[in-house]
C-alpha cells in the first residue's frame, strides 16, 4: 500500500521521533511511504483561534497537495489534525472545494485508526519494555471515535504492561487546546494538573497518546514538577524494537 | 471590562474551598449521571429524537408560539409577549402592583435572573423572596448562582451555618437536614402571605396551551398554587408541540441534570382555574420572553443553540468549569452553554472573551441531552470576535496569525524560520507557557530534515 | 394589551426574518457527519426504561408486572407502599402511619373514599375536610389524605388531576401525605400516563417521593417544602 504521510507541522518540527516512528511502523507492516515536503500546516491554530480566511488558505493549500498524490492514503501522526482535515469540508460555501474536502477527508486517516481498522494490523512487532499508560487526546476520541485502536496496538507491544488510567481520568482533557494553553495558561495548568496527578499516582515509566499538543503539555508539566514519567508519542512506542526504548528525542 | 474573565478566573483558582467543592459537585453530578443514563434503554436515541423535536419547532417557531397562545387563552391563561427584558420587567412590575402585591415568591427561573427582575421589583417597593433552597441562599448572601441547577454549589455548610444564623438568628449548626427546616419555616410565612409568584416554564405544550414546571423541593408548586396570581416567565424557545413530546424530555431532563429518574414532582398546569372554588391562583399571566433569542435563528449552527433545556450537564462535564466555577464567567448562563449563550443573548462586547475560554475538548458535546455542538459553536462565535473585532484589540495576535499564514503558505520559508529557530534557540512567545512547563527543547533536526538525509532512502524492514 | 400585541407582532416578525435568513436549508445541517435530520415522526425511538418492554403488557394495566414495578421504583424513590383490603384494612393501615408520624390532625380531599375511610379512623385523630379548613388551618395540620388518578411503574409516581379531586394542596402543604391507589391506575411509562391525563384539569401534578434537595453540600435532605413522608396504600379488590 502507498502511504502520503501528513507529518503536521507540529510533530515536524517539535516531536519529529513522533513522525519518524510513524514512518517506519508505516514500512515495517508493508507501505511504502512517501513524504511530499510542501505540506506545512493543516490550518487548525487558525481556525481555532477564529482566523478563518487564514485557516481556509492553508485548506485549500493542504487539499490541493495531497489531491496530487496518487496515494492509496494519507496516514497522520495526530490526531487534532486528521480531524482538522474531516471538518475542512464546512469551511468551505463552494460546493466544489467541499466535494474536494470530502474526498480528502475520506482517505484521511489517524495512524492508529488506519494500522487496526484499514490494514486489520494489531501487532506491529515492537517491544519496549515498562508500565506505561494511555492519554485519550480529546479530538482523536470524540471527533474521530478513536479509543480501542491505540490500546490494541500497545497491548501488542513486548514487554509493555499497559495500566489504564481511572475512566474519569483517562478520557478527561489535558488542558491543552492550541492556543488555550497559552491564553488562559492559568486554568490550562489547573487543568493539567489533576490529568498529571493521576499518572503519577498510577506508578508507570511512559505516559502515551497519539497527539503531539497534548504530549508537549503533559511532558512539560511532568518535567517541571520533577518527575520520572517520561512523555511519549504512540508512534515512538510502536517503532521501538530493544530494550532501550524508541530513538530519538 | 474585557478582562474581567480572566481576572475573576484567577480569583477562582486561588480559592482552594471553592475548587474543592467544585471538583467533588461535579464528579458527584457526572457519576449519578452516567448511572442514571443505563436505566434508559435506548439513550441515544432518545436525544436524537429530544434534538429532532427541538429542530421541527424551532424551525416553525412562530407557529408553534402562536399555537401555544391561543390554547393557554383558550384556558384561561393571559399571554404577554416582551421583546427585551425592560419589557418583560414592566409587565411582570404592573401586574405586581396591579394586584397590589407587597412580597412577591419566586421559584426557579433562570430567566428572571436574566432579565434583572428581582431587582426591578424591589425599586417598585416590592420585596422579591427566592424560595428555591440553593437560590434563597445566595439571595441572602447578596450573591449570584454559580451553577445552574444548584446555585450555592460554592458555599460550605459552614458558610450556610453562618449566614443563617446571622439572617435568620439560628443556632449555628453542621446538620443540612436542621439548616434546610431553618428555611423550610423561614419561607413558609412568605409563601402564605404573598399576592403573586413569578415561576419559570420548563417546557410550554403549543398543542394544549400547557406549561410544565419541574423541581424537587415543592417550592415551585407552593409558588404556583397559594398566591392570587402566578406569572410564569419563558423564553421563546420553550415551547414544544405536543404533549405526548414530554415524554422523551422528562426521561433526559432530570438524568441529565441531577441523575434522578425523575424529579420530585412535576406540574403541568394548563391555564386558569376553572371554577373560583377550585384550588389554586386566580390568574395565570404567561410572560413569552425574547431578549435576543429570535437572532439566533438566523443560522443552523446558531439556532442550536436555543435547543438548551438548561439541564447543566454541560458545566459538571467541563473541564474548565470543574476549575473555575459559575462566578467567572459573569453571566446567569455560565460553563459550555454559558459561552454560547451570553454573547448571543447579551452583546458580544460584554463577553468577548467567553467562546475563547474552553480547550474544546468536547465533552459538553457528549453529555448535551439535545446534542449541541457546543465546540462547533464556540468556534463559530470566535471567528465572528476575530472578524468584527470586538472586545480587546488583539494586535499581536493578528499580526502573529498573518505572519503565521504567510510563512505557512510558504514551504521553504517555513523551513527556513524554523531552522533560525533552532540555531539561535528561540522560539516565540511563550512566558504563559514556560511559567508552569517547561518547554521541549527543538530536537537537532526536524522530521523534513530526517527524510532528506536519511528516511526517504531506507526501505522497508 | 395594546403594548404586548406590538411586542407580539415584533417578536414574530423577527423570528420569521431570522428564519428566512438561515434557508435555504444550510448545507452544513445536510451534511453533519453525513446524516440527514431525522424526522420526528419517523425516528424509531422507543421510550421506556429499561426492563420494560413497551409493547402493552399482556396483563394490562394493573398486571402482576407493572404492579411490582410499581412497589419497587417507590421504594427506590423512598415512598412507602402498603397494600391493603377493604375499608376496615385501610383504615387500621393509614392509623398506624400516621401514629408512627406522630400525625393528629389529618384533612380529607373531597374523594368519598378518602372521606369514608377518615371516618373510620377512629379516635386519637383529629379529622377535617378539605372544603371546610382555612388555609391557616392546613398549614396547622399534620397530614394530608388523597387519592391518586394514575400510578407510574416505570418511575414510581403518582399522578394526581385536579380537576377529579381537591388534592392538589393536601398533597404539598402538611408534612405527611397518604395516597390511595387502584392497582388497575398503574400505568405503565410516562408516555402512557400523559396518554392518559387530560389538561382539562388545570393542574395535573406528578409526585415522585418526597420532596428533596441537594443544595448544601450535595447532602440530600428531605421534607424541603414538600411532604417529608410519601405514602401510598393500594386498595386491593376484595
Amino acid at each position: 500500500m502507498r502511504i502520503s504521510l501528513f507529518v503536521t507541522c507540529l510533530a515536524d518540527q517539535l516531536w519529529p521521533a513522533a513522525a519518524v516512528g510513524a514512518v517506519e511502523v508505516l514500512r515495517a507492516v508493508g507501505c511504502d511511504v512517501e513524504f511530499d515536503a510542501r505540506q506545512t500546516c493543516c490550518g487548525q491554530p487558525a481556525f481555532n483561534t477564529g482566523y478563518r480566511p487564514e485557516a481556509c488558505a492553508l485548506a485549500r493549500r493542504l487539499i490541493e497537495i495531497f489531491e496530487s498524490s496518487g496515494a492509496d492514503a494519507i496516514v497522520s501522526p495526530s490526531g487534532s489534525c486528521t480531524a482538522m482535515v474531516h471538518h475542512y469540508e464546512q469551511l468551505f460555501e463552494d460546493a466544489g472545494w467541499r466535494a474536494r474536502a470530502r474526498a480528502l477527508a475520506e482517505r484521511t486517516h489517524e495512524l492508529s485508526s488506519f494500522l487496526v481498522n484499514r490494514l486489520g494490523v494489531e501487532d506491529v512487532g515492537a517491544s519496549f519494555p515498562g508500565r506505561l499508560t494511555w492519554h485519550d487526546a480529546c479530538h482523536g476520541l470524540r471527533d474521530l471515535g478513536v479509543r480501542d485502536e491505540p490500546r490494541r496496538l500497545l497491548r501488542h507491544v513486548r514487554g509493555a504492561e499497559l495500566v489504564e488510567l481511572p475512566p474519569a481520568s483517562a478520557e478527561t482533557c489535558c488542558g491543552f487546546g492550541g492556543t488555550f494553553s497559552v491564553k488562559y495558561p492559568e486554568i490550562s495548568v489547573a487543568i493539567l494538573d489533576e490529568k498529571v496527578e493521576a499518572i503519577e499516582r498510577a506508578g508507570v515509566g511512559a505516559v502515551v497518546s497519539g497527539d503531539a499538543g497534548c504530549l508537549m503539555q503533559i511532558g512539560g508539566r511532568l518535567s517541571r514538577r520533577g518527575s520520572s514519567v517520561r512523555a511519549l508519542h504512540l508512534a515512538e512506542v510502536l517503532a521501538s524494537r530493544g530494550s532501550s526504548g524508541p530513538h530519538g528525542p | 471590562m474585557a478582562r474581567s474573565f480572566e481576572r475573576n478566573a484567577r480569583a477562582a483558582l486561588a480559592d482552594g474551598q471553592l475548587r474543592g467543592a467544585l471538583r467533588d459537585a461535579t464528579t458527584l453530578f457526572g457519576e449519578r449521571r452516567r448511572a442514571a443514563m443505563a436505566t434508559l434503554p435506548d439513550w441515544e436515541g432518545a436525544r436524537e429524537r429530544a434534538r429532532a423535536i427541538k429542530d421541527e419547532t424551532l424551525l416553525h417557531l412562530d407557529r408553534y408560539l402562536e399555537q401555544f397562545t391561543a390554547n393557554a387563552r383558550r384556558a384561561g391563561a393571559r399571554v404577554h409577549w416582551a421583546e427585551d427584558a425592560a419589557q418583560a420587567c414592566q409587565i411582570i412590575g404592573r401586574i405586581a402592583e396591579e394586584g397590589g402585591a407587597r412580597t412577591v415568591v419566586k421559584s426557579k427561573s433562570m430567566a428572571s435572573e436574566e432579565i434583572h427582575l428581582n431587582a426591578a421589583l424591589a425599586g417598585r417597593g416590592i420585596e422579591p423572596v427566592e424560595t428555591d433552597l440553593g437560590e434563597y441562599i445566595i439571595q441572602l448572601a447578596g450573591e449570584t448562582p454559580s451553577h445552574i441547577v444548584v446555585p450555592a454549589i460554592h458555599k460550605t455548610k459552614g458558610q450556610i451555618a453562618a449566614l443563617f444564623a446571622e439572617k435568620l438568628g439560628i443556632e449555628p449548626s453542621d446538620d443540612a437536614a436542621l439548616l434546610t427546616a431553618a428555611a423550610r419555616q423561614a419561607l413558609r410565612r412568605r409563601f402564605a402571605e404573598a399576592e403573586l409568584g413569578v415561576s419559570g416554564v420548563n417546557f410550554a405544550v403549543a398543542e394544549t396551551g400547557t406549561i410544565v414546571i419541574l423541581e424537587n423541593e415543592g417550592n415551585a408548586r407552593l409558588t404556583t398554587s397559594l398566591p392570587r396570581t402566578h406569572v410564569a416567565l419563558m423564553g421563546i424557545e420553550k415551547v414544544i408541540p405536543r404533549f405526548a413530546d414530554l415524554e422523551v424530555f422528562l426521561q433526559l431532563l432530570p438524568r441529565s441534570g441531577t441523575g434522578q429518574v425523575l424529579t420530585a414532582y412535576v406540574s403541568l398546569i394548563t391555564g386558569a382555574k376553572r371554577r373560583p372554588a377550585d384550588e389554586g391562583p386566580e390568574a395565570l399571566e404567561i410572560v413569552v420572553l425574547d431578549n435576543g433569542r429570535s437572532r439566533m435563528l438566523a443560522s443552523a449552527v446558531t439556532r442550536g443553540s436555543l435547543a438548551c433545556i438548561r439541564c447543566g450537564a454541560c458545566l459538571n462535564a467541563c473541564p474548565v468549569y470543574r476549575q473555575i466555577g459559575g462566578h467567572a464567567y459573569g453571566s446567569v448562563y455560565p460553563g459550555p452553554i454559558g459561552a454560547v449563550l451570553s454573547p448571543q443573548l447579551f452583546g458580544m462586547a460584554r463577553s468577548s472573551e467567553l467562546p475563547f475560554a474552553s480547550s474544546l475538548c468536547g465533552a459538553c458535546r457528549d453529555v448535551c441531552p439535545v446534542k449541541i455542538d457546543i465546540p462547533a459553536l464556540l468556534l463559530h462565535l470566535r471567528a465572528q470576535v476575530v472578524h468584527t473585532r470586538v472586545g480587546e484589540r488583539r494586535l499581536l495576535e493578528r499580526l502573529a496569525f498573518r505572519g503565521y499564514a504567510a510563512v505557512m503558505a510558504r514551504p521553504r520559508l517555513f523551513e527556513w524560520v524554523m531552522r533560525a529557530a533552532r540555531m539561535l534557540r528561540i522560539l516565540p512567545p511563550l512566558g504563559a507557557w514556560t511559567r508552569f512547563r517547561d518547554l521541549r527543547p527543538l530536537a537537532p533536526r526536524s522530521f523534513r530534515e530526517e527524510w532528506r538525509t536519511r528516511l526517504r532512502h531506507e526501505a522497508a524492514p | 394589551m395594546i403594548r404586548s400585541d406590538d411586542a407580539r407582532r415584533e417578536i414574530l416578525r423577527a423570528i420569521r426574518e431570522n428564519l428566512a435568513r438561515s434557508s435555504p436549508p444550510d448545507p452544513l445541517s445536510a451534511t453533519r457527519r453525513g446524516s440527514s435530520p431525522p424526522d420526528p415522526l419517523s425516528t424509531s425511538w422507543r421510550g421506556g426504561t429499561k426492563g420494560e418492554d413497551r409493547s402493552p403488557s399482556p396483563e394490562g394495566r394493573g398486571g402482576q408486572g407493572v404492579r411490582s414495578r410499581f412497589t419497587e421504583q417507590l421504594a427506590a424513590v423512598g415512598a412507602r407502599c402498603t397494600p391493603v383490603c377493604g375499608e376496615a384494612d385501610a383504615a387500621r393501615a393509614v392509623a398506624r402511619i400516621l401514629t408512627d408520624a406522630g400525625a393528629r390532625r389529618v384533612v380529607g380531599s373531597d374523594a368519598p373514599v378518602v372521606q369514608q375511610l377518615l371516618r373510620a379512623l377512629g379516635d386519637g385523630f383529629v379529622v377535617d375536610s378539605v372544603d371546610r379548613v382555612s388555609r391557616d388551618e392546613l398549614f396547622r395540620c399534620d397530614a394530608g389524605v388523597t387519592t391518586a388518578q394514575w400510578g407510574i411503574a416505570e418511575t414510581g409516581t403518582l399522578v394526581l388531576e385536579s380537576g377529579r379531586e381537591r388534592s392538589r394542596l393536601l398533597s404539598l402543604v402538611p408534612p405527611v401525605h397518604v395516597a390511595l391507589l387502584s392497582p388497575g391506575c398503574i400505568c405503565e411509562s410516562l408516555g402512557d400516563a400523559l396518554a392518559r391525563v387530560s389538561p382539562a384539569s388545570h393542574a395535573i401534578t406528578f409526585i415522585t417521593g418526597p420532596s428533596r434537595t441537594s443544595d448544601i453540600e450535595l447532602t440530600i435532605v428531605t421534607g424541603v417544602h414538600g411532604p417529608q413522608a410519601v405514602h401510598v396504600l393500594l386498595l386491593e379488590e376484595e
